[in-house]
């Protein structure tokens, strides 16, 4: 006979849920509106998903002021583990997305705002985000990647152009033959040490001294190329620039941002321990993944003729470039990631906000795609304020003090100095040098050509919208006044790193 | 105290930053209202903290504002020093700006750039106010380099006229190959002092060897003969002239070409150490004095005249200077700022009423219309001569019995000839401007008054420029405090009679005589064909000496060509081409390697089974290599490779 299993509820520590929960209610309430009376302006929705958000970010909020008080809590049975990593990840997850949604008011209408559905994916999403970075255990981060990932693709979708179909069922395609690498790769290790979890992996291997070393390496390499997929590291980046091009540039930036700080907490809590054993296949792995990635993908961005791709390419360079936190594996490097990114969010976000405002429904004779260079000639005569900003973002990306990206470059390339990686930080720093060229390249197109006939200016602010602009302006000012912030930013960073012993 | 250090000091930056925000408006008088209103208030402050050093005989005030740099032992704050000469570099400084300002409402009142002139103008204030508060080196060279810019910004304040930009990038480029000689001398304070302070600085010099200070000397003395325009560096000051008068008033006249005399009287702990450095210091300023002054008399160009007359008396200022007379040097600097902002201002009231013409031969006859004006340049010019009782009387004379009191009788020669040609020039332009036949009349000019206020400024200079004399006995005393100041007194009363008396007569001389051959209905507009215009001395000395023509020739040509060289062929073929074929290898590989991006959906699933096979294949190689790593060593030993 089964014994009835009792369960306190003190020890499932609900609380560790709340902060995924409150997007996923938000969900289901659009979609019960939206049951109830059909036909409602997208600004509710925009509004009620800001709303949920905000209340998201303050559970998150809350759940970093009890990781500051007690350290590390772990709940509903011990799957969800709230760490500092979990609780860095989720503010960017959730600021980011705070960022994100008012862009849906463009002055245009597009198709993907009209259905209330896209709402209530976007924070089954972020929902899905969350719980891939909070917990260690490789189901649930499985189901977390795959609730997300699902509701990705359908965002993409709803673009609905040509290009974006193509985008999502590529995307789609390739994101299934990645999730089989990933339950691949989970699979081994559950064979190897009979956990999930990936604390207790790190135990069981570390207890028996890594005898099976091929199968921990056959399993790393799942590993591997599932996240890199995820974090479109070469050779599994393929997708990724007709992914952003088919996508809306919004939505383009939204993903050059938010799936890869999940994916850098996951991989991070999964490849650390690796690294810190010693294993030296990991490292020499690593090391070549990082550099093909950020040195390839810098010289495809260069021959680029369209923006949106360039930053595509340059999407990708980045990510390789903060890859190499994974690699070094100190916690300076760790801290360096989350400061990068937490930049990276508002100068990327911005530059693909600027993009998205000049989006046309149609497109002139004289541009090939939808952002091509010699769409911005001669910006500056008639969209000068826009021009500038649009420089600015470029001058940010390419890393120019004292525009924020400039910081985070200047603490990874330290942090791997620090580490000891004194070639991978020339590297880094050589690579930052060709990254210029591409961002100049627009610079010089906007300031010192002129305007194609017939283009007015109009087309740059098409779209633009108080809300458009309030985006675009909070972009640009953490973009410009990084530098008062980098310290106490720095400084939380690295205490929530540090206290969760990465 | 510190509070009105610290107006005196930020008040003009403040009013430059005012101004600077309508910049592309239209012209707003406000602006120009307030601009002199803050200058005034930095006037009031500095006339404040006089009072109290000089009433309440207060120690100096000295304030650390914050830290500039702190690394290793180098430790160089900003901080600000008012003591007895700064405090009356600081009256000079404010008070001619103040007037300045105030005319300048009157004197801009036309021109489209009103509110950009103020801010530069402001901005100019507040870089010479570092220069002269500042306790070291270092404030003092920001503050150079503020004066240098700004000056830059005005001289070429018009600058659609290709001839304003010259003058202004030429003043600029020679100021930075004598700033070039003062950072090396900086340098070298630091170097073997350890400090930048002047305080400290100087007390490290008493225990250095001759040589190293001397280098010191000559290399900080090279910055002054750049700002202060002396020989061979001197060709900027006449062509500074392009720029607005007011501007010519107060940097090229009264505050900022004195900056180098400031760097001198102030380094004079440096100097009293190093009296062969003084001495060629003092002989370059004699130099000078006459050299600028035969310039002078020929030019056909009013403010020019007025310039090379800047230049003279600067000479006058390092001659005494470099004679350990640091107290004279000071108060010629301050009296000649009174009376040359006054004669620049007068002649822009001229240059008003003749619709911009400079050429005084075809003026004359002036003072019927320009009552005023005549006769505050007239005193201007009268105290630039040194006629008692006149402020240039006390200062320049002053001068001339130090260098006989130091037994410098060539110096004391040449000074005593130049007061005569000073004397003349000045009034040949008197007498030309505003004597004789109205020769205007041919060009068809109405020439008028200038606004009231502008007169009304202008008093105080004039009413300076008359009494400034009867400062000399107060100033003496204040400044012995800080400078190893003596008053200079020939031993012989009757030796020091004749030398007052005879000086006066000479000059006095000098002047009738200008006004007989200058001030009769005779004069013509030259047409190059008299006598005189042919004579070779005439020629040297209207093209200065052929040294503009020099520089072009022998230096700026053949330095053309060396950069056209090293463009072309250094840095085209090789620095720019290696550049290039770096930037083309890179851009040729991503042209190359794109391909792997087709867009085929196939082909990039392919790519990701291709990663993950080499991924797992190396995990098995390695994976196989670490379990058989025994037996591999052991064939490999084997093989007698390991």
């Amino acid at each position: 006979m089964l014994s009835p299993i009792n369960v306190s509820m003190e020890s499932l520590n609900l609380m560790t849920l709340a902060p995924m929960l409150i997007p996923v209610v938000g969900a289901l309430l659009i979609l019960v509106i939206d049951i109830i009376k059909g036909g409602l302006h997208k600004s509710l929705y925009v509004v009620l998903s800001l709303l949920f958000l905000a209340m998201d970010f303050v559970a998150v909020a809350d759940s970093s002021g009890v990781f500051m008080a007690n350290g590390t809590t772990l709940g509903l049975f011990d799957v969800m583990l709230i760490d500092g990593l979990a609780i860095l990840a989720q503010f960017i997850i959730v600021g980011a997305s705070m960022l994100f949604i008012p862009l849906a008011m463009t002055h245009k209408r597009f198709h993907e705002f009209s259905y209330p559905e896209f709402f209530a994916l976007f924070l089954f999403m972020i929902a899905g985000f969350q719980f891939m970075v909070a917990t260690d255990n490789l189901i649930l981060v499985f189901v977390g990647l795959e609730t997300s990932s699902l509701a990705l693709y359908t965002l993409i979708a709803m673009h609905n152009r040509d290009k974006s179909f193509e985008a999502a069922v590529k995307y789609f395609t390739m994101g299934a033959l990645a999730a089989g690498f990933f339950s691949f790769g989970a699979m081994v290790f559950y064979a190897l040490t009979g956990s999930v979890e990936i604390n207790k992996i790190a135990l069981v291997l570390a207890a028996n001294g890594y005898a099976d070393m091929g199968f921990v390496l056959i399993g790393v390499a799942f590993f591997l190329a599932a996240f890199g997929f995820k974090l479109s590291l070469i050779p599994f980046h393929t997708w990724a620039p007709d992914v952003y091009e088919g996508s809306s540039a919004a939505m383009a930036g939204y993903m050059s941002i938010v799936p890869k700080i999940a994916a850098f907490v996951v991989a991070m809590r999964f490849f650390e321990f690796l690294v810190h054993s010693g294993i030296v296949w990991l490292d020499v792995v690593l090391y070549i993944v990082v550099v093909i990635t950020m040195t390839a993908s810098n010289m495809w961005a260069l021959v680029q003729t369209d923006v949106k791709r360039m930053l595509a390419y340059s999407s990708i360079s980045h990510a390789g470039f903060v890859m190499a936190a994974i690699l070094i594996g100190t916690t300076q490097a760790n801290a360096a990631l989350f400061l990068y990114w937490i930049l990276f969010s508002f100068t990327n976000l911005g530059s693909f906000s600027m993009l998205w405002v000049s989006r046309q429904k149609h497109l002139p004779d004289y541009q090939s795609s939808d952002h091509s260079y010699n769409k911005f000639a001669g910006m500056i005569k008639t969209a000068p304020i826009a021009s500038v900003i649009m420089a600015l973002f470029m001058l940010s990306l390419a890393g120019l003090p004292p525009f924020a990206l400039f910081w985070g470059k200047l603490y990874m390339i330290s942090s791997a100095v620090t580490g000891g990686y004194t070639i991978l930080a020339l590297i880094m720093a050589l690579n930052s040098a060709i990254a210029g060229y591409y961002y100049l390249k627009l610079i010089v197109y906007m300031f010192m050509k002129e305007p194609v006939q017939g283009n007015d200016g109009h087309v740059y602010v098409a779209n633009a919208t108080l809300a458009l602009k309030t985006i675009i302006g909070i972009a640009a000012i953490g973009t410009i006044f990084a530098f008062v912030a980098i310290n106490p930013i720095l400084e939380f960073v690295t205490a929530f790193v540090y206290n969760s012993g990465y | 105290m510190e509070t009105l250090l610290y107006i005196a000091l930020f008040a003009p930056l403040v009013s430059s930053m005012f101004s600077a925000l309508f910049t592309t408006t239209p012209k707003k008088t406000f602006v120009g209202v307030i601009a002199s209103l803050l200058i005034f208030t930095s006037f009031v402050s500095s006339s404040l903290l006089l009072a109290l050093i000089v009433v309440n005989g207060s120690a100096p005030v000295h304030v650390e504002m914050m830290t500039w740099m702190a690394t290793g032992d180098l430790y160089i704050p900003f901080g600000f020093i008012v003591d007895e000469v700064s405090v009356t570099m600081m009256m000079v400084v404010t008070l001619v700006s103040t007037i300045v300002h105030i005319y300048s409402i009157g004197y801009m009142d036309h021109d489209k750039g009103f509110n950009r002139f103020f801010a530069w103008l402001s901005a100019f204030v507040f870089s010479m106010m570092v220069l002269v508060m500042s306790d070291n080196y270092a404030g003092l060279f920001i503050g150079w380099e503020g004066v240098g810019l700004c000056s830059w910004g005005l001289i070429g304040f018009w600058f659609h006229k290709e001839s304003a930009t010259w003058a202004a990038n030429e003043a600029f480029i020679m100021n930075r190959i004598a700033d070039l000689g003062m950072l090396i001398g900086i340098f070298l304070v630091y170097w073997n002092t350890g400090t930048l302070q002047y305080e400290g600085a100087f007390e490290a010099f008493q225990t250095l060897d001759t040589a190293t200070l001397t280098w010191i000397g000559i290399f900080l003395f090279i910055g002054a003969m750049g700002k202060s325009a002396q020989f061979p560096l001197h060709t900027w000051l006449a062509d500074a002239m392009e720029g607005p008068t007011p501007v010519s008033a107060l940097i090229h006249a009264a505050t900022m070409v004195t900056a180098g005399v400031y760097l001198v009287i102030r380094s004079n702990e440096l100097y009293s150490l190093i009296p062969n450095v003084g001495l060629f210091i003092a002989s370059l300023g004699a130099f000078v004095a006459l050299f600028a002054a035969s310039m002078a008399l020929v030019n056909r160009d009013m403010k020019r005249i007025i310039a090379y007359s800047t230049l003279s008396q600067l000479g006058y200022m390092f001659a005494a200077a470099g004679l350990g007379a640091y107290w004279v040097a000071l108060f010629h600097l301050m009296a000649h700022a009174f009376f040359k902002a006054l004669l620049f201002l007068g002649a822009g009231n001229v240059m008003h009423a003749m619709h911009d013409e400079l050429d005084p031969f075809k003026m004359g006859g002036l003072k019927k219309v320009m009552k005023w004006t005549w006769i505050m340049m007239t005193i201007a010019s009268l105290a630039l001569a040194g006629i008692f009782p006149f402020a240039g009387f006390f200062s320049k004379d002053t001068i001339l019995e130090a260098a006989f009191a130091e037994h410098h009788f060539v110096i004391y020669g040449v000074l005593l000839f130049t007061a005569g040609l000073t004397a003349f020039y000045s009034f040949r332009l008197v007498a030309l401007i505003f004597h004789g036949e109205e020769r205007y009349k041919i060009f068809g000019i109405h020439p008028h008054e200038a606004y009231r206020f502008m007169l009304v400024a202008m008093s105080p200079l004039l009413i300076l420029a008359m009494i400034a004399g009867v400062l000399q006995e107060p100033f003496f005393h204040m400044i012995e405090e800080i400078l190893s100041a003596h008053e200079y007194h020939i031993h012989s009363h009757t030796t020091l009679w004749i030398m007052l008396v005879g000086t006066q007569v000479f000059v006095a001389l000098a002047i009738l005589y200008a006004y007989k051959k200058y001030a009769n209905a005779f004069i013509k507009v030259p047409d190059g064909t008299s006598a005189i215009e042919n004579s070779f001395a005439y020629k040297l000395l209207y093209n200065q000496y052929y040294i503009p023509y020099f520089y072009e020739e022998y230096l700026v040509k053949p330095y053309k060509e060396i950069s056209d060289m090293f463009w072309n062929k250094v840095d085209m073929k090789i620095v720019d081409a290696s550049v290039d074929g770096i930037a083309g290898i890179i851009y040729g590989t991503g042209e190359k390697t794109r391909a792997m991006q087709s867009g085929n959906l196939s082909t990039m699933l392919k790519w990701m089974v291709v990663g993950l096979v080499v991924l797992l294949s190396l995990a098995v190689v390695f994976g196989l290599a670490a379990r058989y790593s025994d037996s591999i060593t052991v064939i490999l030993s084997g093989l007698g490779v390991m």
